[in-house]
Parts: C-alpha cells; sequence; structure tokens
C-alpha cells in the first residue's frame, strides 16, 4: 500500500513537475501567471489522439508532432495575447490569460466535443500494460517506467538548455532584467517565445502522457491539472525551475498519501490547502526569491 | 438645492427616473412572458453581484477570482437555515450579508498583504474548496444530490393577526429583486463619495502614495473584501430562494468568470458600467444557449465567445465600455510611454 501510494504520488508528481515548469519559466521571463498553460497541457493530449485517430500515426511519432504543434501554439498564445499587453498593467495580462484559457477551453469543446475520449483500442505500444518490474508487492508497468524515463529525460534536458546553452543564459537574462537585456543585443520578444515553445511542448508531453495513462481525454482537463501545477509551481518558489520540480514530485506524492490515507474526497482540495497555505507562510516558496523583485507592478 | 433639482431633474436622474419607471411596468407589458421575467430577474441578481465584486478589482484594483465562493456560501447559509429551520428570508438577508463578511474576513485579512496575482491564485484556491466543501460534507448539503425543496420567500404578517403572502411565480420575485439591486445601487453610489472610497480609489490609483498619505491599506482592503463577500452573499441567498434548489456545480469558477467579464466589459469600478455589463452579457448568454444548439454546438461554447470577449477587450478597451479616467489612464499608461518615449525606454525601472 505504502510503496503502491509513493509509485502513484512520483508518476503524478512528474507530470505536475512538467506543468509547473512551465508556468515558472513563463512567470520567470513575463511575470505573468499563464492561466492558458493547462490548456495548452490539454490541447497536447487532444493533438496526440487527433494525429493517431485520424492520421493513423503511430505513438510516438504523434507524441512528438504534438508536441511540436503544442510549442507552436505557445507561441501563438503568446503573440496573440499576452505581447500587445507587454507594457500593460498587471492586471489586465491576468485577465488576458485567464480569457485565453476558457476560451481555449471551450474552443477544445466545440471541436471535440465535452465527452470524454479514450485513445483508440490498441494504438498505445502493446507493452505499455505489461509488468517490468515487482518488487514488494507493487507492479511497475513498462508505462509507469516509460513516463518516468521520459520525464527525468526532459527535466535534464531543460535543465541544460538553461544552463549551458545561448538561448538558455539570454533567457535567464531576460528573466533577470528585460531591459538590461535588450541593452545587452538579446532579441527579448524572440527569447520570451523561445520560452513558451519550451513551456507548451513540455507541456504538451504532459498532456499527451496523463491522456494515455487514465486513457481519457476531456477538454476540462487542463484545468485542475493547470491549478495543481500552479500549486506546485508555488510550492517550489515561482520563478525556480528546480523549486517546481521538487515542487511538482512532492505535490503529487502529498496527494496520492492523502487521497490514500486521509480522505480521497479532498484529493484535489490538498493541492489547493497546500498553495494558500504555502502563498500565506512562505510566500517564496521552497527556492524562491523572485518575490521581493517582483512586488509590486512592472 | 433639494426643491430646485426636484423641479428641474439633471439629464442623469432623468434617465435613471425614467429607467427605474421602465423596470417597475416592464412585467405588464404585452410581450413579457414569464421565461423574459425569469432572464431579468437572472440581470438583476447578477447587477447585484456584479455590483458586490466590482468593489475589488474595480474600486481597489485586485483580482478576485474566488468571489463565487462568497456567492455559494451565502446561498448555502440561505437555503441550509430555511430547510432545517424554516427561518425567514428577512432575517436570512442579514445573517447571510454577516456570514459572507465574516468569510471575507477570513480569507482575506491574511492574503491581502499579497500582491495582485498571488492574491488572485488565493481566491481562486478558496472558491474550489467551497465547492469541494460543498460537494462533500453531504451530511450537511447532501453534496452532489443537491438541497432541494427550499421554501419561497413569503411576507408572514399572522404574528400580527395579518395574512401570510407567498412568493408564487416570478412576479415578486421580480419587485423583490428590484428593490435589492436598488438598496446595493444606493449603497455602491454612498460608498463611491464616501471617504472609505477615496481610500480605495487612492489605494487603486497608487498604494505608495496612499500609504504615505496615512491610508492603512491592508485594513481598507479587509474592509473592501469583506464588503464585496458579503454582498455577494446576499445576491446567494436571493439565488437559494429564487431558485429553491441548490446544488455544488452551481458555483465553479465559471461563475467567477462570467462575473468578473461584467465588470470588465462595461467598465472596471464604474458602476453604471458595471450593470451595463450584466445586463449585455446575461442577455447574451441566453440568446447563445438558444442559439447554439440550433447550430448544433454545444452550450457551453457560450463561454467561448465570453472568453473572446474578455481578450479583445483587454486588448483595444481595457478600461470597459464606459470608463473611468483614472481606470483608462492607468490602463493605457505603460502603452502610451513606449509608443512616445521608446528611445529612452532603458531609463525606465
Amino acid at each position: 500500500m505504502f510503496l503502491q501510494q509513493l509509485v502513484n504520488g512520483l508518476v503524478i508528481g512528474g507530470i505536475y513537475a512538467m506543468i509547473a515548469v512551465g508556468y515558472t519559466m513563463i512567470y520567470g521571463v513575463i511575470q505573468l501567471i499563464n492561466f492558458a498553460h493547462g490548456e495548452i497541457y490539454m490541447l497536447g493530449a487532444f493533438f496526440a489522439i487527433t494525429f493517431i485517430s485520424f492520421l493513423g500515426l503511430p505513438f510516438y511519432i504523434a507524441f512528438l508532432l504534438s508536441m511540436t504543434c503544442c510549442a507552436i501554439c505557445g507561441v501563438l498564445l503568446d503573440i496573440v495575447a499576452y505581447r500587445p499587453l507587454r507594457q500593460s498593467p498587471r492586471l489586465a495580462a491576468l485577465i488576458t490569460a485567464i480569457g485565453m484559457s476558457i476560451f481555449l477551453q471551450n474552443l477544445a469543446m466545440v471541436i471535440w466535443g465535452s465527452r470524454p475520449k479514450p485513445f483508440p483500442h490498441g494504438t498505445l505500444p502493446a507493452y505499455f500494460e505489461k509488468t517490468a518490474v515487482t518488487f514488494g508487492g507493487v507492479n511497475l508497468s513498462w508505462f509507469h517506467l516509460f513516463i518516468f524515463g521520459i520525464t527525468i529525460v526532459m527535466m535534464f534536458g531543460l535543465n541544460l538548455i538553461i544552463q549551458k546553452t545561448r538561448w538558455g543564459k539570454a533567457m535567464r537574462a531576460v528573466a533577470q532584467n528585460k531591459t538590461m537585456a535588450a541593452l545587452t543585443g538579446i532579441n527579448v520578444n524572440r527569447v520570451i517565445s523561445y520560452t513558451f515553445a519550451l513551456a507548451g511542448a513540455l507541456g504538451g508531453a504532459a498532456g499527451i502522457m496523463v491522456g494515455a495513462f487514465y486513457n481519457s481525454i476531456y477538454p476540462t482537463m487542463g484545468y485542475i491539472a493547470g491549478v495543481k501545477a500552479f500549486a506546485a509551481a508555488v510550492l517550489g518558489g515561482i520563478g525556480s525551475v528546480p523549486g517546481a520540480m521538487l515542487g511538482g514530485v512532492v505535490l503529487g506524492v502529498a496527494e496520492a498519501f492523502g487521497a490514500g490515507y486521509l480522505s480521497s474526497l479532498y484529493r484535489d482540495g490538498i493541492s489547493y490547502g497546500v498553495m494558500i497555505i504555502v502563498i500565506i507562510l512562505i510566500p517564496a516558496g521552497l527556492f524562491g526569491k523572485v518575490l521581493k523583485e517582483t512586488k509590486k507592478s512592472m | 438645492m433639494g426643491k430646485l433639482r426636484l423641479q428641474n431633474p439633471s439629464r442623469g436622474a432623468k434617465i435613471r427616473i425614467s429607467l427605474l419607471i421602465l423596470a417597475l411596468i416592464l412585467p405588464f407589458l404585452p410581450f413579457i412572458s414569464d421565461y423574459i421575467l425569469h432572464i431579468v430577474i437572472l440581470i438583476f441578481l447578477y447587477m447585484i453581484l456584479a455590483l458586490g465584486l466590482n468593489i475589488v478589482p474595480g474600486f481597489n484594483g485586485l483580482l478576485d477570482l474566488g468571489y463565487v465562493g462568497f456567492y455559494g456560501i451565502g446561498a448555502y447559509t440561505s437555503g441550509l437555515l430555511t430547510y432545517h429551520f424554516g427561518l425567514s428570508y428577512w432575517l436570512i438577508i442579514p445573517l447571510a450579508f454577516i456570514n459572507g463578511a465574516i468569510w471575507g474576513i477570513l480569507l482575506g485579512a491574511p492574503t491581502l498583504r499579497l500582491t495582485g496575482d498571488y492574491f488572485a491564485i488565493v481566491t481562486f484556491g478558496f472558491s474550489e474548496l467551497v465547492v469541494l466543501f460543498l460537494t462533500n460534507e453531504i451530511w450537511l448539503t447532501r453534496g452532489p444530490m443537491g438541497l432541494p425543496g427550499i421554501d419561497v420567500v413569503s411576507i408572514d404578517l399572522t404574528l400580527f393577526g395579518g395574512p401570510k403572502w407567498e412568493f408564487i411565480g416570478e412576479l415578486p420575485y421580480y419587485y423583490l429583486a428590484i428593490v435589492m439591486v436598488m438598496v446595493t445601487l444606493f449603497v455602491m453610489n454612498r460608498i463611491q463619495d464616501s471617504r472609505l472610497g477615496r481610500a480605495w480609489f487612492a489605494i487603486r490609483d497608487d498604494e505608495v502614495a496612499a500609504v504615505s498619505c496615512g491610508i492603512n491599506l491592508l485594513a481598507y482592503k479587509v474592509i473592501a473584501f469583506a464588503i464585496s463577500a458579503a454582498f455577494g452573499a446576499v445576491g446567494g441567498s436571493f439565488f437559494a430562494r429564487w431558485v429553491t434548489f441548490l446544488s455544488p456545480d452551481m458555483f465553479k469558477f465559471w461563475e467567477s468568470f462570467l462575473i468578473l467579464c461584467m465588470i470588465v466589459l462595461g467598465g472596471m469600478g464604474n458602476i453604471w458600467g458595471v450593470m451595463i455589463g450584466a445586463v449585455v452579457l446575461v442577455s447574451m448568454s441566453e440568446v447563445l444557449r438558444e442559439l447554439l444548439p440550433l447550430l448544433g454546438l454545444p452550450v457551453e461554447g457560450r463561454f467561448l465567445a465570453f472568453g473572446l470577449i474578455m481578450v479583445l477587450m483587454m486588448r483595444y478597451r481595457p478600461a470597459g465600455i464606459l470608463p473611468i479616467p483614472a481606470v483608462a489612464a492607468q490602463m493605457r499608461a505603460g502603452r502610451v510611454k513606449r509608443k512616445k518615449v521608446k528611445p529612452t525606454v532603458g531609463m525606465k525601472k
């Protein structure tokens, strides 16, 4: 029981972490809570299922393709909705973000319908269901391992991009001070687009994996996942990428144990509760230090 | 002065009086069916809610995403007190008001120190927790089964040997709603011109300047939040006794969004604008509810339009249909600066 909950928590936590990283990166560069990020995650799952059922693509190719689509969606979201409001007060951008979130969610509902959709039978790789490892009475399927693997690879990849590449350096510079970054010749808008693309790709991947894990995809899936991931980002300290990763895992495990041992009815309440308590008591989160700089509006 | 005004009402007063007369005779116009009356009551209800919410984003410049939580608290306060104790609606109104205010203070006092986006998120989490509570505490609220058979509002004069008059049909509720809107409107207008209102505007326009004028930021914000919550709860109490059925689904985030949308559309901080926003969005919502199924689209699709309105308004007319100058200036500030002083943008912190 304990181990089973731990495994479930880690799997879900890894996925929260992947979404949370998107929130935190975007918050880092433009100080905006991108409410529509959960919708990108939902779109990822819908893209994948569309590619698989209409184009008949194999799972892995659909996976990569829909990650790309999500990256493009992220960039478009920024260009269409947020870029015109860069200089506006925070309130305006925040309201736009909520508006976009509702818009995308309902767009998906109009396009794909509101009923939960499963992946067509037999389109997920067959070995996913098979047990890979058994220890302490817990069966780990290959799918668990697949999610673990993808999560870890992506997290390491992201860290590499942020820490080692030129683009990562530019991103960090923009996050610290946009004006100074622009003065040193960094194309700020392009860096922001790039951040949205990265965040979108990660969010999309998370969406596909959750969609395949529960084998059910529906337009409002991004809403709750988005909030929980945001809670994870807050827990880790918003603006901090390692914080978001840790926050996601901690939240996932806390939720699994909370649902298993306390009350499964309040499963979703755990993350809201954690979020509120963290914001009130330690608003900088576990790793955050950004709060002071972004105290008042831009 | 008073006499003079009565003889020579200003243009604004004329419009207001004619609107009120129109509202009073509306149910007797020939083309008004019960369905339309129902929608007009809904508009009035949302006017109360939007006017209440307006205090936080409109007067104080803070984003409140959890307003529906207070609406739900008020509705269930009213519903449960009626269901279990058969309390009169006239007693419930003040109780709902107080309960809403208490929750507003409980939530606001620790969180209003936070910056804008954190505050928005906390309020959002709060309203989700309210829905979870209403769904899961079945012993109290009957959970997802809902709370049916709440008594209608009645005027009970049997204590004084008079008759007992129950509110049946839409008509009595229509007039009750008008009275409630008038009271809300009166309170809002008075608050706006009071010391309290001016302190809020000062906070909205510039927090630092407000503090240096001796305004206690936290205290004034908590008062604002509590009053806003209280009006939300009063709206909820009316809703419960009007539709006589409650279920936790009615208090999801959508509602908060819809009410916020009314404020954004009408003009944040403008009392009349907010009311127009309520009229436009409720009517639009009803029209789309009829129209969308004809086009073969799901009814939920109407939120697509609301989301779009929100985004477009922020882009092209961020201060709403009826902007108030201070908000408009604030919303434009960044953009104008960017156009005129582009070369020196580096100097700006």
